[in-house]
This record gives C-alpha cells, sequence and structure tokens, in this order.
C-alpha cells in the first residue's frame, strides 16, 4: 500500500469481520405504514385472508421493508447537522477519513424465506471488501459489504450493498 | 398478472408503474423508515447547503416502488426472491417517474417457475436512474 492509499488500515483490517449487528421485531402496522407510503397496497400485505390463500401463514411483511426492522433508537442531539446519525453509522464502522463523500451504489437482496408479524429477525453485516477505483472522474473506494437477515437459525435474506466513498 | 408460471413468455412486459412522489409522499417515507437525512424533508437544507435543485426522492424509494411494479405484475401467486438495484441519478418531487421492464429468461428450479426481469426507473425523457434485475417465483400449473 502505497502514501497516496485513500484507503485506511483500519478499514482494511476490518474486512472480513461482521462489523454491525442489530436486532429487532416485525410489527405489522409498521411494515403497512411503509407499504402505504410507498402507495403499495398490495393485498399480501394487508389482508390474512388473500396471504393464507396464497400459501403464507397470514399477512406477509413487504420484502423490501426488511432493513427497517433491526433500525434502532437515535438519539437527536448526536446527529449530524444534516440529521444522518453521528454514532454507529456506516462512516464510523468503517473508517475512510480520506473519502467523506459516501453514496449508495448499489444492492442485490436475495429472499429466502416470508418474514411475518412478530418475527424477531437479527441483522449481521460483514465487510467483503475495500477496493481502490480509479474512474473518469478521478479515485473512489468501492466497499462491499453482505448482510445475513436471521430469525433464530434460518437466513430469511441475504443482501449485498456496494458503496462509493470519494475524496 | 400471470397466475400460473406457464402464462410468463420471454420478452412480457411488465405494466408500467407512473409515480410523481411529492413532498408528502417523501416526508411520510422518511418516517416509515425513521429517515431523519434533511436533503429528503428540508428543501432549505438540500437546495441551500447541499445544491440541490429540491429535496431529493430516497434511493430506497425509487427501489421499493420498482418492486412494486414487479410485485403487481407477478399478482398474488408470484414471490419476489432476488432484486437488485443501481442507484444512478437522484428523483425530485413532481418529476413524472416510470418504472417498467421485461421478462428477459425464465427456467425452472427443481419445483417453482423463476422468472427473470430486467427492470428499471426512468424519467420521462428516457434517462434511467436506478437500473436492476428482478426474479419472481411463480407456481406451475397442475403443481400440487
Amino acid at each position: 500500500m502505497t502514501d497516496e492509499s485513500l484507503i485506511d488500515e483500519r478499514a482494511t483490517a476490518a474486512i472480513g469481520t461482521v462489523i454491525a449487528q442489530s436486532s429487532g421485531t416485525v410489527v405489522k402496522k409498521e411494515f403497512q405504514r411503509w407499504a402505504a407510503a410507498v402507495g403499495d397496497r398490495n393485498p399480501l400485505y394487508f389482508e390474512d385472508e388473500t396471504a393464507r390463500a396464497n400459501g403464507y401463514r397470514e399477512a406477509v411483511m413487504p420484502p423490501l421493508y426488511l432493513p427497517q426492522v433491526t433500525l434502532g433508537v437515535v438519539d437527536l442531539d448526536t446527529l449530524r447537522p444534516d440529521g444522518i446519525p453521528g454514532e454507529g453509522g456506516t462512516s464510523e464502522l468503517i473508517p475512510l477519513p480520506k473519502c467523506p463523500r459516501w453514496m449508495a451504489g448499489g444492492e442485490q437482496t436475495t429472499f429466502f424465506e416470508p418474514v411475518y408479524d412478530g418475527d424477531r429477525i437479527t441483522a449481521s453485516r460483514t465487510l467483503d471488501d475495500v477496493e481502490e477505483k480509479h474512474g473518469r472522474s478521478g479515485a473512489f473506494v468501492l466497499i462491499t459489504s453482505t448482510t445475513r437477515y436471521l430469525r433464530g437459525e434460518t437466513v430469511v435474506a441475504r443482501s449485498v450493498v456496494t458503496t462509493i466513498a470519494r475524496p | 398478472m400471470p397466475a400460473f408460471f406457464e402464462d410468463v413468455a420471454v420478452g412480457d412486459e411488465i405494466t408500467p408503474l407512473i409515480v410523481e412522489p411529492t413532498t408528502t409522499q417523501l416526508f411520510f417515507f422518511s418516517a416509515a423508515t425513521y429517515n431523519g437525512h434533511r436533503i429528503h424533508y428540508d428543501r432549505g437544507w438540500a437546495v441551500d447547503v447541499e445544491g440541490y435543485p429540491d429535496v431529493l426522492v430516497h434511493g430506497p424509494l425509487q427501489a421499493a416502488l420498482l418492486a412494486r411494479a414487479v410485485t403487481d405484475w407477478a399478482g398474488p401467486s408470484g414471490r419476489l426472491v432476488a432484486f437488485r438495484t443501481q442507484n444512478r441519478a437522484s428523483a425530485f418531487p413532481g418529476q413524472s417517474l416510470r418504472f417498467c421492464g421485461s421478462v428477459e429468461s425464465t427456467g425452472i428450479d427443481d419445483g417453482p417457475g423463476l422468472v427473470d426481469l430486467v427492470v428499471r426507473c426512468e424519467m420521462d425523457d428516457g434517462t434511467v436512474l436506478m437500473p436492476g434485475t428482478a426474479t419472481v417465483e411463480l407456481p406451475r400449473r397442475g403443481a400440487p
């Protein structure tokens, strides 16, 4: 690694490790509010009868709601000026002080099992890779992490997220 | 909407979903996702401090609308089993967003049928803001 590297040694050392773990319980009204905010009145999310007729136990959680289940509680006096949590945020979990500008790259999620009201979900996030790239708009760091969502021992979904950090 | 895997053919287009997000919808999505990021509800902050033309539509809202277009097309017997999106550009309230896609391939994986779709969120002028792929599982006709 040269002196010019954008990647902090602490970020390199974290590759392959679990960088965050959190748990939460699925609440039907919360996922229904999320669906309504999306304008998605899918009867599978709202009507037990329709869900049962299609092989589900009861009204099922919208799959894309999953990352919300394990969010924590934020103290307002710890927020950054832009309203993002200042503590425990991704930029703190993956230290890249030379690259303060972060943006979402992409996300690929595989859903293995339906999730229901009352399910206890644990999200476990592993840092897969931190790579320096050189694109047309200059150098950046590509961060790849995988989050496994577990209900007990069962992996209900796995999500690979890429984030771009720029100097 | 296809009730069975056999109802789907490569090249089929999903019914496009057209949404013009409002600042009210952005607020409700921020609330539903416990997201305090000011670029989504504080126009003064988004414009004067961060230099955007307006508050921004959340990337995850774009993704959720794209998934909604897929699951609306798939119907209640379809199940979204894989979903991939790439954040290419931001959207702003009042822009007409079109969520669409088509069937790229189909296959059978030891049971239900699997349908692979190529999907996108685009603006009126065809600019793609979010390309993606989705896989939907559908029951096979006559299967128990």
